[in-house]
């Protein structure tokens, strides 16, 4: 088969590699003969990530982009020297943990090699009294927090990717899980690492649980986009599994009734695992069975913990909810949302009716959140085609909030879909700058954002990109992301 | 399409409130969604469920045991689906030699179904597989390594190159011909008669319960199952018949079978293609469960000290076809002196021991990976016995364990532990 009978959707500016074969034969060197393919099987399976408009690619036969090697490295040694091979040869690398992103952080849009690091799947050590488990950052989500649970302990990051998603990606895309109020994002919890920087050296950052020795430099790598380093290795926090868990919803009449409540929930330090604000069209969309829940706002919350603990969470959660008019639904709704929270079906339908979908997640502080969340979604109605603009506010702080924006629409004649799709990610980001609020909540900056990061970071993306530079002098880490947009005006 | 319109119908009001030139595209769009998406053509694959599968995140991709045998994307489901698309739709022509690998790829499933636990449209993947195993067995591109089970099964009438029911003589087990009027019919798998202990074991028991039965091996033939894997159907037909036969002529009420592949045929996969028995047919173990029970099997003796710790391996087709994780542990928490344990991925999580289905025709080092695998976790409970009721299971775990560590560790039948206590 020819892969060109595929449309490549990223086909500009692709590498070219002058002699392949001898690139291949090097990367075999390094890596053994069986950790290399160049066969279309493999490439082609490479060729995106999980952003959803690569469905609808997918469905019609079109590939995202195209990677000339795939390399599954078993050894950081091993990486290093693929890295420092990309160097002399000026070819892209662009790291693979799970595929899981939804910014298009993964996609090879130059082409070049892929670093699979699925073998890198290890749990290499769990420290009860530092409460620290050390891993491979291969390692997928669910198979980590398995492994715990089995030994007594909980992770607590359980973003909804967690089925398919890998603590790397994680790291790289800085993301955050359901339960992060109480246990906090990934920059929480990395507590060591061993990144791979760009021209081959093996940094080792030690786990401690805190220093003042300096910037933490470490933090550069955590939600680097895989741009500035490959991280290998990571040792993570993890808590004993809770002994105790409360299942708590409550209806309310209005969206800012709802983040009032949770508000002032959090005002008091309060921290349930889990709090979800579904605005009105997402409560009919999930809680539509629910009587209580109609034509109004649900909150589902979680509080977990030694048993004490949530017993008094619990008891301040309720009365903060009822003194801002909330309703109480009983454990149905979380019940609901527990058995429900990972199954993605409408990823598999949309695209057949020419639908684009997609999430936008950003963030608010308390102040104007409900203001910017109307703000956003007016200015994302102006957007010919669109059909349905929705959102829940998924996480929660005692400064702000993030809020996971879903939109669905049809082309209008005269756009692709891929047109459409940008035009919807800009108006939304471009509503969310102008009313002060930050372009990105937890999937990363990847393709979707590269556009908007010197509005968003102002003059300090300067001294970002120069980091890149310095770092990265022949821009052969996953480039195409983060500092350029590849986006056609 | 009524199941659609129901799950969306918090949409009617959206699509009310639509512009009206994109309402336009969207009636068409959705009026054109079968021809856009799902043509019809001359094909068996279930295309619909292939492309909620590749259309998926992957939400099963975790548990898939030929993934995390060769830590690939390319063996993940959604991919392996949306291959099976393009197969069916043209997109990659399955015809042409240089597209092997893609056609090999529908064969790369041990059968587990580990992912019908996580699918969110509650099928495996491998039933989409086999559809799609159909269209291209009915265009002559059946892969050679399944021709040679074929092959094997219809010169053979067993998937060995001789056939393995006639060796029960220089392996010492008894034949025991039906007189027509049985109770029960010992159906023994083909490759159980590879761990003839274990087929003598269970014939021991049998008998130790005072049942009247038979094995009837000079007649004895492969129940079909890996015809059902491939998908030649006329095959497994003929083998559904030749059974059908066998099995009619013992007058047992119950059939009982060592190998939960057989089980599965008998049952399950014979109805599908119009064979149905009005008899109980069930698992060996299922049947141990009720002798206990009814008082018929009783352990008289302690436990040997050298079999005191054991493993269970859970063999995935009685954990997730047969839906029973119960009877295996109701017998061994039978044995005194036993002490159980359990790996962390059991009873209907249980990972598969790379045996099943097609994947070890098609690439055994695969297979051999994800018994490997396996193995890895069994080792992990501390334990050197692991204890199964799966011929396939027995099969596959040995290839996971390493030549220098062979001594170490055991992989027993449940019956080889029965008969030092009984």
């Amino acid at each position: 088969m020819d892969l060109k009978e595929f449309e490549l959707i990223y086909n500009e500016n692709r590498v070219e590699i002058k002699d392949k074969q001898k690139v291949e034969a090097k990367l075999r060197e390094i890596v053994g003969f069986k950790n290399v393919s160049t066969k279309e099987i493999d490439i082609l399976a490479y060729n995106k990530d999980t952003s959803l408009i690569g469905f609808n690619w997918a469905l019609q036969g079109k590939i995202a982009g195209l990677p000339d090697f795939i390399t599954w490295p078993e050894t950081s040694e091993q990486i290093s020297e693929i890295l420092k091979l990309a160097n002399q040869e000026k070819i892209p690398v662009i790291p693979y943990g799970e595929g899981s992103g939804v910014v298009g952080g993964a996609i090879p849009v130059y082409g070049g090699i892929i670093i699979d690091m699925k073998k890198f799947n290890k749990i290499l050590n769990i420290n009860d009294k530092d409460l620290t488990v050390t891993v491979e950052s291969g390692i997928n989500g669910m198979k980590l927090e398995r492994y715990l649970n089995a030994k007594g302990y909980t992770h607590g990051h359980i973003p909804q990717s967690f089925y398919y998603s890998s603590v790397g990606g994680w790291i790289a895309h800085r993301s955050a899980g359901q339960f992060s109020t109480k246990y906090g994002k990934i920059e929480d919890m990395v507590m060591g690492m061993e990144v791979i920087l760009p021209k081959g050296d093996i940094l080792k950052f030690k786990t401690i649980a805190r220093a003042s020795t300096g910037p933490q430099f470490e933090k550069l790598f955590i939600g680097g986009g895989g741009t500035l380093g490959i991280i290998t290795k990571a040792t993570l926090k993890i808590w004993p599994y809770p002994e105790s868990r409360s299942l708590i919803s409550y209806a309310f009449p209005t969206f800012e009734d709802s983040l009032e409540a949770t508000r002032q929930i959090l005002r008091q330090q309060i921290y349930p695992a889990v709090i979800r604000i579904y605005d009105a069209d997402e409560t009919i969309r999930h809680f539509g069975h629910i009587e209580k829940a109609k034509d109004k706002v649900m909150v589902v919350l979680v509080c977990e913990g030694i048993k004490r603990l949530v017993k008094l969470e619990e008891e301040i959660t309720r009365e903060t909810c009822e003194k801002n008019n909330g309703i109480d639904c009983g454990e149905e709704p979380v019940e609901h949302w527990f058995e429900t929270r990972f199954n993605v079906t409408e990823t598999s339908s949309t695209p057949t009716f020419g639908m684009v979908i997609d999430t936008i997640e950003i963030g608010f502080l308390w102040d104007k959140a409900a203001d910017m969340y109307h703000f956003v979604l007016e200015a994302a109605k102006s957007v010919k085609g669109l059909m349905i603009i929705t959102a829940h506010v998924s996480h929660f702080y005692p400064n702000g909030v993030g809020f996971y924006f879903t939109f669905a629409g049809i082309p209008p004649k005269e756009k692709t879909d891929f047109e459409f799709f940008q035009e919807v990610w800009n108006t939304i980001i471009k509503a969310v700058e102008d009313c002060g609020g930050s372009f990105g909540h937890h999937h990363g900056v990847g393709i979707n954002r590269a556009k908007w990061m010197p509005v968003e970071w102002g003059k300090a993306f300067d001294s970002l990109k120069f980091i890149k530079k310095l770092l990265d002098p022949n821009n052969i880490l996953n480039p195409g992301k983060v500092y350029e947009s590849t986006w056609k005006e | 399409m009524s199941e659609i319109l129901k799950k969306y119908k918090w949409m009617g009001p959206i699509i009310e409130k639509m512009d009206r030139d994109i309402k336009r595209i969207f009636m068409k769009n959705f009026r054109m969604r079968d021809k856009n998406y799902f043509p019809e053509g001359d094909y068996k694959a279930d295309i619909k469920n292939l492309v909620n599968c590749m259309l998926c995140p992957n939400l099963c991709k975790f548990d898939c045991g030929t993934l995390q045998a060769s830590l690939t994307e390319t063996m993940s489901p959604a991919y392996k689906a949306r291959i099976g698309y393009y197969l069916t739709t043209g997109k990659i022509d399955p015809t042409k030699k240089e597209n092997k690998d893609f056609v090999d790829l529908m064969y790369k499933c041990s059968n587990e179904e580990n992912c019908k636990v996580w699918c969110p449209f509650e099928f495996s993947v491998v039933s989409l597989l086999e559809t799609v195993r159909d269209d291209l067995n009915d265009k002559g591109l059946m892969p050679d390594y399944c021709k040679q089970q074929i092959s094997k099964l219809n010169k053979t009438n067993t998937i060995e190159e001789y056939n393995i029911f006639e060796t029960y003589k220089e392996k010492g087990i008894e034949n025991i011909e039906t007189d027509g009027n049985d109770e029960v019919f010992y159906y023994i798998g083909c490759e159980s008669m590879k761990f003839p202990e274990v087929v003598k074991a269970n014939i021991k028991i049998l008998k130790k319960a005072g049942l009247k039965f038979s094995t009837n091996l000079e007649k004895k033939v492969c129940c079909g199952g890996p015809a059902f894997n491939i998908r030649d159907m006329e095959t497994a037909k003929e083998f559904a018949r030749k059974n059908k036969e066998l099995i009619e002529s013992t007058s047992a009420k119950i059939i009982i079978s060592d190998c939960p592949g057989c089980i599965l045929t008998l049952t399950t996969r014979y109805e599908k293609v119009g064979f149905k028995f009005e008899k109980e047919i069930i698992h060996i173990v299922q049947f141990f469960k009720k002798l206990i029970e009814e008082g018929k099997l009783r352990f008289e003796k302690s436990t040997p000290e050298q079999f005191r710790k054991i493993t269970i391996h859970d063999p995935c087709l009685i954990a997730r076809n047969l839906n029973d994780t119960e009877s295996i542990r109701f017998i061994l928490n039978k044995i005194p002196d036993l002490e159980i344990t359990e790996p962390l991925y059991n009873k209907e999580y249980v990972h598969c021991c790379g045996w099943s289905g097609t994947a070890h025709w098609a690439d055994r080092d695969l297979a051999i990976r994800e018994a490997q695998n396996r193995i890895n976790e069994l080792k992990e409970t501390g334990t050197n016995i692991f204890i199964t009721a799966c011929p396939l299971c027995e099969l596959g775990l040995a290839y996971g364990i390493n030549e220098t560590e062979k001594e170490k560790y055991n992989i027993l039948d449940i019956s080889e532990l029965l008969i030092e206590i009984l």
